[in-house]
C-alpha cells in the first residue's frame, strides 16, 4: 500500500491546528476583556479633584467646565476638564450626580434617541451626532432663542419643547420629556462629552469652524 | 518606526496598534508560526510511517 506523506490530508495536523487557534483565541479574548475593562472603568470624584485624566470621568464631571482642544501629541481633539462651574445652579454631590446620570441614561433609552441620533458611535445619522453635543457652539444661539441664561437650561428647554425652536429642516418631535428628565438628559450629554473617544466624531472642530464662519453645519 | 504610545490609558494591545493592520499582522503571525512547526512535525511523523 502506498504511503500517504501529504500533511494536508492528515486529520491529526488539522486537529492540532484547530486546537491551537481556538486556544489562542480564547486566551486572547480573555486578555482583551481585561484590557477593555481598564479602558472603560469610570474614574472617581477623587481623580477629578486631583486632576487625574480618565477615559470615562466620574459623574461629578458635570460640576466642571468641559473644553475640547486639539492635542498635537494625540493627533486629534481631546476633552479638557477645566474649572468648576455650577450645573443647574448648584454643585452636585457624587451620589446626586450618579443618580442624575442614571436617570438620564434611562430617559435616553426610553425615548429612543438612537432612532435618529448617534451616541458614542451607536445609533443613526438622521439627526446630529450627540457624542459631543454639550460642547456644540450651537447652544449659544439656543440660549438666545429660549431666553435662558445658561447652556444647560437652554438645552433642557429645547428638549422639552423642540417644536418651538426649529433650527433645521428636519425637526425634532416633541417626545413629552418632563423637566426632571430633561435635566437628567442634559447631565447625561455633558458627561458623554467629557469621555475621551480618541477624537470621535472625526472633524468635530472643523464642523464647528465652518458653522462659526457661516457655512454648512455638518459634523 | 515604532511610535510612542499616546493614549489616555496604557494598553499593551494599543501599543502594538501602530498603524493600519499592525495589530492584525502581529496576531496572525503569532498564530501562523506554531502551525508551521506543527506542519513539519506531522510531515516527519508521516515520513517515518508512524
Amino acid at each position: 500500500m502506498a504511503q500517504n506523506h501529504s500533511v494536508w490530508t492528515s486529520i491529526r495536523f488539522w486537529r492540532q491546528s484547530a486546537a491551537w487557534v481556538t486556544g489562542f483565541a480564547v486566551v486572547l479574548l480573555i486578555l482583551l476583556t481585561f484590557d477593555t475593562m481598564g479602558q472603560i472603568t469610570m474614574g472617581t470624584d477623587a481623580d477629578l479633584q486631583k486632576g487625574i485624566t480618565k477615559r470615562v470621568p466620574a459623574p461629578t464631571v458635570i460640576n466642571y467646565h468641559i473644553g475640547y482642544k486639539f492635542s498635537e501629541k494625540r493627533g486629534h481633539e481631546v476633552p479638557v476638564i477645566g474649572k468648576k462651574e455650577p450645573f443647574f445652579g448648584k454643585e452636585w454631590s457624587p451620589k446626586e450626580a450618579a443618580a442624575l446620570l442614571h436617570k438620564g441614561k434611562l430617559t435616553e433609552q426610553a425615548k429612543n434617541c438612537m432612532d435618529c441620533h448617534t451616541l458614542l458611535g451607536n445609533g443613526a445619522y438622521y439627526a446630529p451626532d450627540l457624542t459631543k453635543a454639550w460642547i456644540d457652539p450651537k447652544w449659544k444661539s439656543m440660549m438666545a432663542m429660549t431666553g435662558k441664561k445658561t447652556r444647560e437650561e437652554a438645552m433642557a428647554e429645547f428638549l422639552q419643547h423642540p417644536e418651538r425652536y426649529p433650527t433645521h429642516a428636519r425637526r425634532m418631535p416633541n417626545l413629552k420629556i418632563t423637566p426632571d428628565e430633561a435635566k437628567a438628559l442634559v447631565a447625561f450629554l455633558k458627561h458623554m462629552s467629557s469621555i475621551d473617544t480618541n477624537g470621535f466624531p472625526r472633524g468635530f472642530s472643523k464642523g464647528v469652524k465652518e458653522f462659526e464662519a457661516g457655512g454648512t453645519y455638518a459634523h | 518606526m515604532i511610535e510612542a504610545f499616546t493614549d489616555v490609558n496604557h494598553s499593551f494591545w494599543g501599543m502594538l496598534n501602530q498603524g493600519p493592520l499592525t495589530l492584525t499582522l502581529f496576531l496572525h503571525t503569532v498564530i501562523i508560526l506554531p502551525m508551521i512547526w506543527l506542519y513539519f512535525k506531522e510531515k516527519k511523523r508521516l515520513q517515518k510511517g508512524e
